[in-house]
Protein backbone atom coordinates (compact mmCIF):
# COMPACT_ATOMS: atom_id res chain seq x y z
CA UNK A 1 0.00 0.00 0.00
CA UNK A 2 1.73 3.22 -0.94
CA UNK A 3 2.14 5.30 1.58
CA UNK A 4 1.86 9.25 1.55
CA UNK A 5 3.54 12.10 3.66
CA UNK A 6 1.73 14.65 5.71
CA UNK A 7 2.50 17.57 7.55
CA UNK A 8 0.97 18.75 10.46
CA UNK A 9 2.01 21.34 13.11
CA UNK A 10 1.09 19.36 16.31
CA UNK A 11 1.53 21.69 19.43
CA UNK A 12 3.38 24.12 17.70
CA UNK A 13 6.24 21.82 16.18
CA UNK A 14 5.89 20.99 12.50
CA UNK A 15 5.98 17.30 11.84
CA UNK A 16 6.14 15.22 8.94
CA UNK A 17 4.51 11.84 9.00
CA UNK A 18 3.91 9.36 6.52
CA UNK A 19 1.45 7.16 6.86
CA UNK A 20 -0.88 4.27 5.29
CA UNK A 21 -4.12 4.99 3.34
CA UNK A 22 -6.87 6.13 6.01
CA UNK A 23 -4.71 6.55 8.91
CA UNK A 24 -6.63 8.85 10.97
CA UNK A 25 -5.32 11.42 13.26
CA UNK A 26 -5.55 9.65 16.63
CA UNK A 27 -3.25 6.87 14.88
CA UNK A 28 -0.68 9.52 14.31
CA UNK A 29 -0.84 11.35 17.80
CA UNK A 30 -0.85 8.23 19.86
CA UNK A 31 1.15 5.70 17.83
CA UNK A 32 3.38 8.19 15.40
CA UNK A 33 3.69 11.16 18.00
CA UNK A 34 3.86 9.12 21.13
CA UNK A 35 1.22 11.34 22.21
CA UNK A 36 -0.74 9.10 23.90
CA UNK A 37 -2.77 11.83 26.52
CA UNK A 38 -5.35 11.54 23.74
CA UNK A 39 -7.42 9.03 24.41
CA UNK A 40 -8.94 5.92 21.86
CA UNK A 41 -12.48 5.34 23.68
CA UNK A 42 -15.19 4.35 20.38
CA UNK A 43 -13.73 5.15 17.37
CA UNK A 44 -16.68 5.79 16.13
CA UNK A 45 -17.37 9.25 17.40
CA UNK A 46 -19.56 8.84 19.60
CA UNK A 47 -17.79 9.54 23.06
CA UNK A 48 -15.00 11.87 22.99
CA UNK A 49 -12.31 10.82 24.26
CA UNK A 50 -10.16 11.75 21.46
CA UNK A 51 -11.13 15.38 21.29
CA UNK A 52 -8.15 17.57 19.71
CA UNK A 53 -8.42 21.08 18.27
CA UNK A 54 -7.72 21.15 14.88
CA UNK A 55 -7.20 24.86 13.15
CA UNK A 56 -8.80 25.44 16.42
CA UNK A 57 -11.77 23.95 16.50
CA UNK A 58 -12.89 20.72 18.60
CA UNK A 59 -12.48 17.68 16.51
CA UNK A 60 -12.63 14.02 17.04
CA UNK A 61 -9.28 12.60 15.95
CA UNK A 62 -10.61 9.40 15.64
CA UNK A 63 -12.65 10.62 12.52
CA UNK A 64 -10.48 12.48 10.83
CA UNK A 65 -8.18 10.26 7.86
CA UNK A 66 -5.11 12.44 7.92
CA UNK A 67 -4.99 12.72 4.24
CA UNK A 68 -7.57 14.99 4.26
CA UNK A 69 -6.11 17.12 6.73
CA UNK A 70 -2.64 17.68 5.36
CA UNK A 71 -1.29 20.94 6.28
CA UNK A 72 -3.55 21.49 9.21
CA UNK A 73 -2.50 23.14 12.91
CA UNK A 74 -3.35 20.41 15.84
CA UNK A 75 -3.67 20.66 19.74
CA UNK A 76 -3.39 17.95 22.22
CA UNK A 77 -4.03 17.86 25.74
CA UNK A 78 -0.23 17.85 25.81
CA UNK A 79 0.29 20.99 24.11
CA UNK A 80 -2.50 22.55 26.32
CA UNK A 81 -0.07 21.69 29.55
CA UNK A 82 2.23 24.52 30.43
CA UNK A 83 6.40 23.76 30.86
CA UNK A 84 5.83 24.08 34.38
CA UNK A 85 2.74 24.26 36.84
CA UNK A 86 -0.66 23.36 35.08
CA UNK A 87 -3.38 25.44 32.49
CA UNK A 88 -6.12 26.93 34.35
CA UNK A 89 -8.58 24.54 33.09
CA UNK A 90 -6.73 21.61 34.22
CA UNK A 91 -6.17 23.01 38.19
CA UNK A 92 -10.09 23.97 38.01
CA UNK A 93 -10.73 20.16 37.00
CA UNK A 94 -8.07 19.06 39.70
CA UNK A 95 -9.33 20.93 42.44
CA UNK A 96 -13.00 20.26 42.03
CA UNK A 97 -12.79 16.99 41.43
CA UNK A 98 -14.15 16.44 38.27
CA UNK A 99 -11.83 13.47 37.32
CA UNK A 100 -11.74 10.10 38.92
CA UNK A 101 -10.22 7.18 36.29
CA UNK A 102 -9.34 9.89 34.22
CA UNK A 103 -9.87 8.14 31.26
CA UNK A 104 -12.47 11.24 29.57
CA UNK A 105 -10.36 13.80 31.18
CA UNK A 106 -8.50 14.83 28.30
CA UNK A 107 -11.05 14.99 26.13
CA UNK A 108 -13.67 17.12 28.34
CA UNK A 109 -10.66 19.30 28.59
CA UNK A 110 -9.97 19.77 24.89
CA UNK A 111 -13.56 20.46 24.72
CA UNK A 112 -12.99 22.62 27.23
CA UNK A 113 -10.47 24.88 25.94
CA UNK A 114 -12.74 25.10 22.50
CA UNK A 115 -15.46 26.22 24.39
CA UNK A 116 -13.28 29.12 26.21
CA UNK A 117 -11.96 30.30 23.25
CA UNK A 118 -15.07 30.92 21.98
CA UNK A 119 -16.89 31.94 24.93
CA UNK A 120 -14.97 33.02 27.83
CA UNK A 121 -18.18 33.90 29.87
CA UNK A 122 -20.29 30.95 29.46
CA UNK A 123 -23.50 30.27 31.10
CA UNK A 124 -24.29 26.93 32.69
CA UNK A 125 -26.02 25.37 29.63
CA UNK A 126 -23.31 26.55 27.47
CA UNK A 127 -21.02 24.32 29.62
CA UNK A 128 -23.07 21.44 29.61
CA UNK A 129 -23.67 21.43 25.51
CA UNK A 130 -20.03 21.90 25.37
CA UNK A 131 -19.13 18.46 26.63
CA UNK A 132 -22.23 16.93 25.27
CA UNK A 133 -20.38 15.12 22.77
CA UNK A 134 -17.98 13.79 26.06
CA UNK A 135 -18.99 10.57 27.95
CA UNK A 136 -17.64 9.87 31.67
CA UNK A 137 -18.52 6.92 33.49
CA UNK A 138 -17.19 8.36 36.91
CA UNK A 139 -18.40 11.30 37.75
CA UNK A 140 -21.82 11.89 36.72
CA UNK A 141 -20.81 14.90 34.91
CA UNK A 142 -22.07 17.67 37.74
CA UNK A 143 -18.62 18.34 39.14
CA UNK A 144 -17.06 18.75 35.73
CA UNK A 145 -19.59 21.34 34.59
CA UNK A 146 -18.42 23.05 37.82
CA UNK A 147 -14.84 22.78 36.59
CA UNK A 148 -15.87 24.53 33.59
CA UNK A 149 -17.22 27.20 34.91
CA UNK A 150 -14.82 27.65 37.60
CA UNK A 151 -11.72 27.25 34.55
CA UNK A 152 -14.00 29.98 33.00
CA UNK A 153 -13.48 32.07 35.73
CA UNK A 154 -9.83 31.60 36.69
CA UNK A 155 -9.16 32.58 33.12
CA UNK A 156 -11.09 35.68 33.06
CA UNK A 157 -9.67 36.85 36.42
CA UNK A 158 -6.22 35.61 34.81
CA UNK A 159 -6.66 38.22 32.10
CA UNK A 160 -8.42 40.92 34.13
CA UNK A 161 -4.57 40.40 36.11
CA UNK A 162 -2.99 41.03 33.41
CA UNK A 163 -4.33 43.66 31.85
CA UNK A 164 -4.36 45.84 35.14
CA UNK B 1 -8.59 -2.35 2.57
CA UNK B 2 -8.06 1.30 1.80
CA UNK B 3 -5.70 1.57 -1.24
CA UNK B 4 -6.25 5.40 -1.79
CA UNK B 5 -7.61 8.77 -0.76
CA UNK B 6 -7.79 11.59 -2.63
CA UNK B 7 -8.01 14.97 -1.68
CA UNK B 8 -9.20 16.76 -4.88
CA UNK B 9 -8.79 20.44 -5.19
CA UNK B 10 -12.14 21.45 -7.33
CA UNK B 11 -15.30 19.84 -8.11
CA UNK B 12 -13.57 18.84 -11.97
CA UNK B 13 -10.84 17.14 -9.82
CA UNK B 14 -13.67 15.52 -7.46
CA UNK B 15 -15.95 13.84 -10.83
CA UNK B 16 -12.04 13.21 -12.38
CA UNK B 17 -11.19 11.33 -8.99
CA UNK B 18 -14.70 9.48 -8.41
CA UNK B 19 -14.69 7.93 -12.64
CA UNK B 20 -10.99 6.87 -12.15
CA UNK B 21 -10.95 5.06 -8.47
CA UNK B 22 -12.58 1.89 -8.19
CA UNK B 23 -14.94 1.77 -5.50
CA UNK B 24 -14.89 5.43 -4.28
CA UNK B 25 -16.64 6.55 -1.56
CA UNK B 26 -16.97 10.15 -0.86
CA UNK B 27 -15.98 11.76 2.66
CA UNK B 28 -17.09 15.57 3.86
CA UNK B 29 -17.33 15.82 7.49
CA UNK B 30 -15.81 12.12 8.51
CA UNK B 31 -18.80 11.50 10.57
CA UNK B 32 -20.23 8.72 9.05
CA UNK B 33 -17.50 7.50 6.58
CA UNK B 34 -14.84 7.06 9.30
CA UNK B 35 -16.24 5.08 11.56
CA UNK B 36 -17.19 2.57 9.26
CA UNK B 37 -13.58 2.79 8.31
CA UNK B 38 -12.46 2.14 11.90
CA UNK B 39 -14.94 -1.06 12.13
CA UNK B 40 -13.65 -2.42 9.09
CA UNK B 41 -17.20 -2.65 7.99
CA UNK B 42 -16.25 -0.76 5.03
CA UNK B 43 -17.20 -1.88 1.48
CA UNK B 44 -14.64 0.96 -0.54
CA UNK B 45 -11.22 0.79 -1.49
CA UNK B 46 -10.67 4.61 -2.07
CA UNK B 47 -11.77 7.67 -0.20
CA UNK B 48 -12.67 10.88 -2.05
CA UNK B 49 -12.16 14.01 0.12
CA UNK B 50 -14.16 16.79 -0.54
CA UNK B 51 -12.59 18.61 2.16
CA UNK B 52 -11.11 20.97 -0.30
CA UNK B 53 -12.82 20.69 -3.35
CA UNK B 54 -14.43 24.27 -2.91
CA UNK B 55 -17.91 23.08 -1.50
CA UNK B 56 -18.35 25.35 1.08
CA UNK B 57 -19.66 28.69 1.95
CA UNK B 58 -22.95 30.28 2.37
CA UNK B 59 -23.96 33.23 0.28
CA UNK B 60 -27.25 34.84 1.56
CA UNK B 61 -29.18 37.19 -1.60
CA UNK B 62 -32.43 38.13 -1.67
CA UNK B 63 -33.93 36.56 0.97
CA UNK B 64 -32.18 33.41 -0.20
CA UNK B 65 -29.90 31.50 1.55
CA UNK B 66 -27.13 28.82 -0.79
CA UNK B 67 -25.05 26.85 1.09
CA UNK B 68 -22.54 25.08 0.04
CA UNK B 69 -22.58 21.61 0.42
CA UNK B 70 -19.58 20.85 2.70
CA UNK B 71 -20.25 23.67 5.09
CA UNK B 72 -20.24 22.29 8.54
CA UNK B 73 -23.13 22.58 10.43
CA UNK B 74 -21.04 24.84 12.43
CA UNK B 75 -20.61 27.14 9.99
CA UNK B 76 -24.38 27.61 9.24
CA UNK B 77 -24.90 28.10 13.06
CA UNK B 78 -22.42 31.13 13.11
CA UNK B 79 -24.13 32.47 10.26
CA UNK B 80 -26.71 35.39 11.21
CA UNK B 81 -29.25 35.05 8.88
CA UNK B 82 -29.57 31.27 9.58
CA UNK B 83 -30.17 31.73 13.27
CA UNK B 84 -33.26 30.31 13.10
CA UNK B 85 -31.82 26.82 12.44
CA UNK B 86 -29.79 26.68 15.39
CA UNK B 87 -32.18 25.35 17.96
CA UNK B 88 -32.23 22.53 15.35
CA UNK B 89 -28.46 22.04 15.26
CA UNK B 90 -27.82 21.90 18.72
CA UNK B 91 -29.80 18.75 18.54
CA UNK B 92 -27.61 17.20 16.31
CA UNK B 93 -24.57 15.32 17.44
CA UNK B 94 -22.17 17.28 19.42
CA UNK B 95 -19.87 20.96 18.99
CA UNK B 96 -17.36 19.01 18.53
CA UNK B 97 -19.32 16.84 15.61
CA UNK B 98 -21.14 19.73 14.54
CA UNK B 99 -16.96 21.66 13.52
CA UNK B 100 -16.90 18.48 11.16
CA UNK B 101 -20.04 17.05 10.34
CA UNK B 102 -21.26 18.52 6.56
CA UNK B 103 -24.95 19.63 5.09
CA UNK B 104 -24.56 17.56 2.32
CA UNK B 105 -23.60 14.25 4.43
CA UNK B 106 -26.60 15.25 6.86
CA UNK B 107 -28.68 14.17 3.67
CA UNK B 108 -26.80 10.85 3.18
CA UNK B 109 -26.61 9.21 6.81
CA UNK B 110 -29.15 6.76 7.37
CA UNK B 111 -32.31 7.02 9.19
CA UNK B 112 -32.69 7.78 12.88
CA UNK B 113 -30.02 10.04 11.84
CA UNK B 114 -29.86 13.23 9.63
CA UNK B 115 -31.93 15.68 11.07
CA UNK B 116 -31.11 18.76 8.78
CA UNK B 117 -32.61 16.98 5.95
CA UNK B 118 -36.27 16.99 7.86
CA UNK B 119 -35.32 20.91 8.33
CA UNK B 120 -34.69 21.31 4.83
CA UNK B 121 -38.09 19.99 3.53
CA UNK B 122 -39.97 22.34 5.39
CA UNK B 123 -37.85 24.95 4.17
CA UNK B 124 -38.71 23.70 0.59
CA UNK B 125 -34.85 23.17 0.41
CA UNK B 126 -33.77 22.36 -3.29
CA UNK B 127 -30.08 20.76 -3.96
CA UNK B 128 -27.46 21.02 -6.59
CA UNK B 129 -26.30 17.89 -8.15
CA UNK B 130 -23.45 17.65 -10.69
CA UNK B 131 -22.08 14.79 -12.59
CA UNK B 132 -19.18 16.13 -14.20
CA UNK B 133 -21.09 17.58 -17.46
CA UNK B 134 -23.83 18.89 -16.04
CA UNK B 135 -25.99 19.70 -12.94
CA UNK B 136 -29.42 19.65 -12.29
CA UNK B 137 -31.61 20.78 -9.39
CA UNK B 138 -33.56 18.52 -7.32
CA UNK B 139 -36.30 19.28 -4.28
CA UNK B 140 -34.43 18.05 -0.83
CA UNK B 141 -37.70 15.43 -0.53
CA UNK B 142 -37.14 13.73 -3.69
CA UNK B 143 -33.26 13.59 -3.48
CA UNK B 144 -33.30 12.05 0.08
CA UNK B 145 -35.74 9.32 -1.49
CA UNK B 146 -33.66 7.93 -4.33
CA UNK B 147 -29.96 7.11 -4.26
CA UNK B 148 -27.87 9.03 -6.21
CA UNK B 149 -25.68 7.36 -9.36
CA UNK B 150 -21.65 6.50 -8.67
CA UNK B 151 -20.82 9.64 -10.32
CA UNK B 152 -23.26 12.39 -8.90
CA UNK B 153 -22.32 15.02 -6.01
CA UNK B 154 -24.70 17.08 -4.36
CA UNK B 155 -22.62 20.46 -4.41
CA UNK B 156 -25.11 23.22 -3.13
CA UNK B 157 -28.28 23.22 -1.01
CA UNK B 158 -30.58 26.47 -1.65
CA UNK B 159 -33.84 27.64 0.29
CA UNK B 160 -35.79 30.77 0.77
CA UNK B 161 -35.42 32.09 3.97
CA UNK B 162 -38.77 31.64 5.72
CA UNK B 163 -40.67 34.52 6.82
CA UNK B 164 -39.45 35.27 10.74
CA UNK B 165 -41.14 33.06 13.59
CA UNK B 166 -42.62 30.75 10.84
CA UNK B 167 -39.83 27.85 10.99
CA UNK B 168 -40.44 25.43 14.19
CA UNK B 169 -38.62 22.47 15.26
CA UNK B 170 -38.72 19.57 17.65
CA UNK B 171 -37.30 16.88 18.10
CA UNK B 172 -37.69 13.26 20.83
CA UNK B 173 -34.27 11.63 21.28
CA UNK B 174 -33.55 9.12 24.46
CA UNK B 175 -31.04 11.67 25.57
CA UNK B 176 -31.59 15.63 25.98
CA UNK B 177 -28.46 16.15 23.42
CA UNK B 178 -26.39 13.77 21.53
CA UNK B 179 -29.02 11.47 20.27
CA UNK B 180 -30.41 10.39 16.83
CA UNK B 181 -34.19 10.88 16.37
CA UNK B 182 -36.93 9.19 17.75
CA UNK B 183 -39.17 11.71 16.09
CA UNK B 184 -38.09 14.67 14.07
CA UNK B 185 -40.99 17.13 13.43
CA UNK B 186 -39.97 20.66 11.52
CA UNK B 187 -42.39 23.15 9.66
CA UNK B 188 -43.20 26.29 8.24
CA UNK B 189 -46.56 27.58 8.37
CA UNK B 190 -48.36 30.89 7.23
CA UNK B 191 -51.30 31.88 8.93
CA UNK B 192 -53.36 34.28 7.54
CA UNK B 193 -55.88 35.65 10.30
CA UNK B 194 -55.26 32.42 12.58
CA UNK B 195 -56.19 30.57 9.18
CA UNK B 196 -53.47 28.23 7.70
CA UNK B 197 -52.77 29.03 4.08
CA UNK B 198 -49.67 27.43 3.16
CA UNK B 199 -47.61 25.01 5.47
CA UNK B 200 -44.57 22.65 5.00
CA UNK B 201 -43.90 19.75 7.29
CA UNK B 202 -40.87 17.43 7.19
CA UNK B 203 -40.50 14.27 9.80
CA UNK B 204 -37.32 12.71 10.70
CA UNK B 205 -36.75 9.13 12.29
CA UNK B 206 -39.76 7.40 10.92
CA UNK B 207 -39.56 6.38 8.03
CA UNK B 208 -36.42 4.89 5.56
CA UNK B 209 -35.71 8.46 4.87
CA UNK B 210 -36.60 12.25 5.99
CA UNK B 211 -40.37 12.96 4.81
CA UNK B 212 -42.45 15.27 3.81
CA UNK B 213 -46.09 15.11 5.63
CA UNK B 214 -48.05 15.91 2.84
CA UNK B 215 -51.57 14.43 4.64
CA UNK B 216 -50.83 16.37 7.60
CA UNK B 217 -50.22 19.33 5.22
CA UNK B 218 -53.21 18.50 3.42
CA UNK B 219 -55.74 18.16 6.44
CA UNK B 220 -54.34 21.62 7.52
CA UNK B 221 -54.10 23.42 4.84
CA UNK B 222 -57.56 26.11 5.21
CA UNK B 223 -57.96 25.05 8.82
CA UNK B 224 -57.06 27.50 11.63
CA UNK B 225 -53.95 26.80 13.79
CA UNK B 226 -55.68 25.88 17.05
CA UNK B 227 -55.20 22.67 18.95
CA UNK B 228 -58.25 20.88 17.72
CA UNK B 229 -57.40 21.47 14.02
CA UNK B 230 -53.77 20.59 14.66
CA UNK B 231 -54.57 17.31 15.92
CA UNK B 232 -57.21 16.44 13.97
CA UNK B 233 -54.77 17.07 10.84
CA UNK B 234 -51.60 15.49 12.58
CA UNK B 235 -53.43 12.28 12.96
CA UNK B 236 -52.88 11.74 9.20
CA UNK B 237 -49.28 11.41 9.33
CA UNK B 238 -50.04 7.48 9.74
CA UNK B 239 -50.51 7.75 5.52
CA UNK B 240 -47.06 9.56 5.71
CA UNK B 241 -44.98 7.43 7.52
CA UNK B 242 -43.29 4.22 7.65
CA UNK B 243 -40.94 3.67 11.00
CA UNK B 244 -38.99 0.76 11.89
CA UNK B 245 -37.61 -0.50 15.10
CA UNK B 246 -34.30 0.21 16.16
CA UNK B 247 -32.66 0.58 19.39
CA UNK B 248 -34.05 4.06 20.31
CA UNK B 249 -37.67 3.16 19.60
CA UNK B 250 -39.90 0.62 18.45
CA UNK B 251 -41.75 1.24 15.29
CA UNK B 252 -45.28 1.13 16.96
CA UNK B 253 -44.01 4.19 19.47
CA UNK B 254 -43.01 6.06 16.57
CA UNK B 255 -46.28 5.54 15.03
CA UNK B 256 -48.09 6.51 18.66
CA UNK B 257 -46.08 9.80 19.27
CA UNK B 258 -45.59 11.26 15.74
CA UNK B 259 -48.75 13.17 15.98
CA UNK B 260 -48.03 14.33 19.21
CA UNK B 261 -45.00 16.08 18.16
CA UNK B 262 -46.43 17.45 14.97
CA UNK B 263 -48.95 18.56 17.43
CA UNK B 264 -46.06 20.50 19.67
CA UNK B 265 -43.68 21.39 16.90
CA UNK B 266 -47.01 23.28 15.12
CA UNK B 267 -48.42 25.23 18.58
CA UNK B 268 -45.56 24.82 21.13
CA UNK B 269 -48.19 22.74 23.59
Amino acid sequence: MKHSVISLTINGAERQVLVAPGTTLIDVLRDNQGLSGTRRGCDQGACGACTVLVDGKTMMSCLLPVETIDGATVGTIEGLTPMEGLHPIQEAFLEGFATQCGFCTPGMIMATAGLLDKNPNPTRDDAVRAISGNICRCTGYESIIDAVLDAAARMRAAKRAKAA
Amino acid sequence: MLHTVATPGSLAETHTALSTLGSARIIAGGTAVTPTLNAGTDDFTSLVSLRRAGLSGIAIKDGSAAIGAVTTLAEIGDEPALGFLVPALETIGSPTIRNMATIGGNLFVRQPYGDLAACLIALGATATVSDGTTTRIEPVEKLVASPLKSNEIVTQVSFALPAEGSFKFTKAGRKAMNTAAIVTVASVVITSDGVVSQCRIGLGGVARSAVRARSVEQALTGRPLDRASVEEAAKQAAHDIDPADDSYASAWYRGRVTPVHIRRALIGE
